[in-house]
C-alpha cells in the first residue's frame, strides 16, 4: 500500500516548511504553495512524517489511497 | 466584469416530460401528486438496493456516482442523516429550481421513503438565497406533510455554496465554504455520521422509482441506462426539458444552436463542435466516455464567439473562488488574466498548476473549461 501526501487547502498558508524538511517530494508554486510532485516511496516515510508534524498550520496529511475531493455540486 | 454570464432565474420554462416532469397540468400541491401516483408505498431497504442498482440510478448533481452505492455505505453506519440539495449553485442549471416549483413532492418523496427504509429520522433541505420562488415552493410543500420534521436551510448566493461539503458546513451552522474531506460523506458527514446527500433530482428521481415501480421507470431510457434526465437548455428563459437516456441530441438541441460549438455540462464542463455533438446521444456513459461529461446536465450555446464568453465565464468563476485555498485563490485571478490576454501557453501551465489543489473541484472544473476551449480552438484552426 503506498502512501500519499495530501494538503489540507483551506488551511494551508504558503509557510513552505514542507519543501524545506521533503524537497523531493514537495516543490513549491509561484505563490509559494506546496506541489506534491509524487507518491511517498518507503525511503521517504520518516521524511514524510516529519514534514507532517511539523507544518506549523498542520495541513498536511500522509493518507493511505490516493483520494479525489468530492464533486463540486452534489 | 466579474457577473455570471447568465444570471441564476427561478422561473425558467418547463417543458411536460414523459417522467418527472409529466402532469405539469396539475399543479405542484399533494392532492393533484397522489392522484396522479397515489400513495407512497413502503419499502424495505434491500428491495430499494436492488432496485437501484437494477436501474443504475446515479446522482444527479454532476458526478453521477452511484446512488445504491451511497445508500448501501450509509446504511452500514449509524444513524444516518439524510440532506436534499437544492441548493444550484451553477447559475446556467435551473432542473433544481424547475423540479422545487412544479414536482415538489417527487423529491419529497424520494426522500421520506429512502428515510423510512433507513429508519432515519433527521432531514435537512438546502435551498438557494438567489433564487426565491424556490424556498417558497419548498415551504408550501412542507406545510402540506407535516408528518415528517425537516430543516430547511439557505445557501448562500456563490457558485461552490451548493458543494457537498459546503453545504454540510452550512448545516452546522458554520460559513458555507468547501472544507477538506478526509471521508465520504456517506461514512462520516454532518456531526460525522453517515450523510446521504444527494442533488434534488436524485432525489425526485427515487421517488418517481417507488411510486410507478421498477417496471414503469425501465420504461423510459435503454437497456444500459434506464430513465431519464433532465436537462436546462440556456437561452434568454432558460428551458427545462426531461429527456429518455438514449435520447438523440438532434432532437433535443434547439435547430437555432445549429453549427455552433455547444458547452456541455455548464460553467465546469466542456465545449463540444457542433458535429461532434449532434449525431450522439444523450447518455452518462457515452459523454463521459467522449471526454464531455453531461454533469448536471447544463446545454450552453452562447451567441458570441466561443472563446470571448470563456473569458468571461473564467472572470466569474475565479471571483466566485471561496478564496481559501492558496491555488484557487491565486491561480484563478491569473487564469483569467491569461484568457484575457489570449495568453494560450500560460492559461494551458496554469490549468494543469490549479487542477487538485483544491477543498473541492472548484479548480479543477474551471480548468476543464479552459482546456476544452484550448481544444475547441485547435481543432478549429486544423
Amino acid at each position: 500500500m503506498t502512501a500519499r501526501l495530501r494538503v489540507d487547502w483551506p488551511n494551508c498558508r504558503a509557510r513552505g516548511l514542507c519543501h524545506e524538511l521533503l524537497p523531493e517530494l514537495v516543490d513549491l508554486d509561484e505563490w509559494g504553495y506546496p506541489v506534491v510532485t509524487g507518491e511517498v516511496t518507503p525511503d521517504l516515510v520518516a521524511d514524510a512524517r516529519a514534514a507532517v508534524r511539523m507544518c506549523p498550520r498542520l495541513a498536511l496529511r500522509l493518507v493511505a489511497q490516493p483520494s479525489r475531493p468530492s464533486s463540486a455540486a452534489t | 466584469m466579474s457577473d455570471s454570464p447568465i444570471r441564476a432565474t427561478d422561473a425558467p420554462r418547463v417543458v411536460e416530460g414523459p417522467g418527472l416532469l409529466s402532469g405539469l397540468g396539475g399543479g405542484p400541491g399533494l392532492a393533484a401528486h397522489r392522484r396522479q401516483y397515489g400513495e407512497l408505498p413502503r419499502v424495505g431497504l434491500d428491495d430499494l438496493l436492488g432496485e437501484l442498482a437494477r436501474l443504475r440510478v446515479r446522482g444527479r448533481g454532476g458526478a453521477g456516482f452511484p446512488f445504491e452505492t451511497k445508500l448501501r455505505t450509509v446504511a452500514a453506519g449509524r444513524r444516518p442523516v439524510l440532506v436534499v440539495n437544492l441548493s444550484e449553485g451553477e447559475p446556467a442549471s435551473a432542473k433544481d429550481c424547475a423540479l422545487a416549483t412544479t414536482r415538489p413532492h417527487l423529491v419529497l418523496d424520494g426522500v421520506h421513503t429512502t428515510a423510512t427504509a433507513l429508519g432515519a429520522r433527521e432531514i435537512h433541505l438546502v435551498v438557494p438565497r438567489e433564487r426565491p420562488r424556490v424556498r417558497a415552493a419548498v415551504r408550501a410543500a412542507l406545510a402540506e406533510r407535516p408528518e415528517r420534521r425537516v430543516t430547511v436551510h439557505t445557501a448562500d448566493a456563490r457558485f461552490v455554496a451548493g458543494q457537498a461539503r459546503a453545504a454540510l458546513e452550512l448545516i452546522a451552522g458554520r460559513p458555507n465554504l468547501p472544507v477538506t474531506s478526509w471521508q465520504p460523506e456517506a461514512v462520516a458527514g454532518h456531526r460525522g455520521r453517515p450523510t446521504l446527500l444527494s442533488n434534488a433530482e436524485t432525489w425526485a428521481q427515487v421517488g418517481r422509482l417507488v411510486l410507478v415501480g421498477e417496471h414503469r421507470y425501465a420504461a423510459l431510457g435503454t437497456t444500459d441506462e434506464p430513465g431519464s434526465t433532465l436537462l436546462t437548455l440556456s437561452g434568454p428563459t432558460p428551458t427545462v426539458v426531461e429527456v429518455p437516456y438514449g435520447t438523440p441530441w438532434r432532437d433535443v438541441l434547439p435547430a437555432s444552436w445549429s453549427g455552433r460549438p455547444v458547452l456541455v455540462g455548464g460553467f465546469h464542463g466542456t465545449w463540444v463542435p457542433w458535429p461532434d455533438l449532434v449525431d450522439g446521444t444523450v447518455s452518462v456513459d457515452a459523454m463521459r466516455a467522449a471526454g464531455a461529461p453531461l454533469g448536471a446536465g447544463v446545454l450552453v450555446c452562447p451567441d458570441e464567439p466561443a472563446a470571448a464568453y470563456t473569458t468571461r465565464v473564467v472572470d466569474y468563476l475565479a471571483a466566485q473562488s471561496a478564496g481559501r485555498c492558496g491555488p484557487c485563490r491565486n491561480g484563478l485571478p491569473a487564469l483569467a488574466s491569461a484568457m484575457r490576454l489570449g495568453d494560450e501557453q500560460r492559461a494551458t501551465e496554469l490549468a494543469a498548476l490549479v487542477t487538485g489543489r483544491g477543498a473541492c473541484t472548484h479548480p479543477d472544473g474551471t480548468a476543464r473549461l479552459v482546456r476544452s476551449l484550448l481544444a475547441l480552438r485547435a481543432e478549429v484552426a486544423s
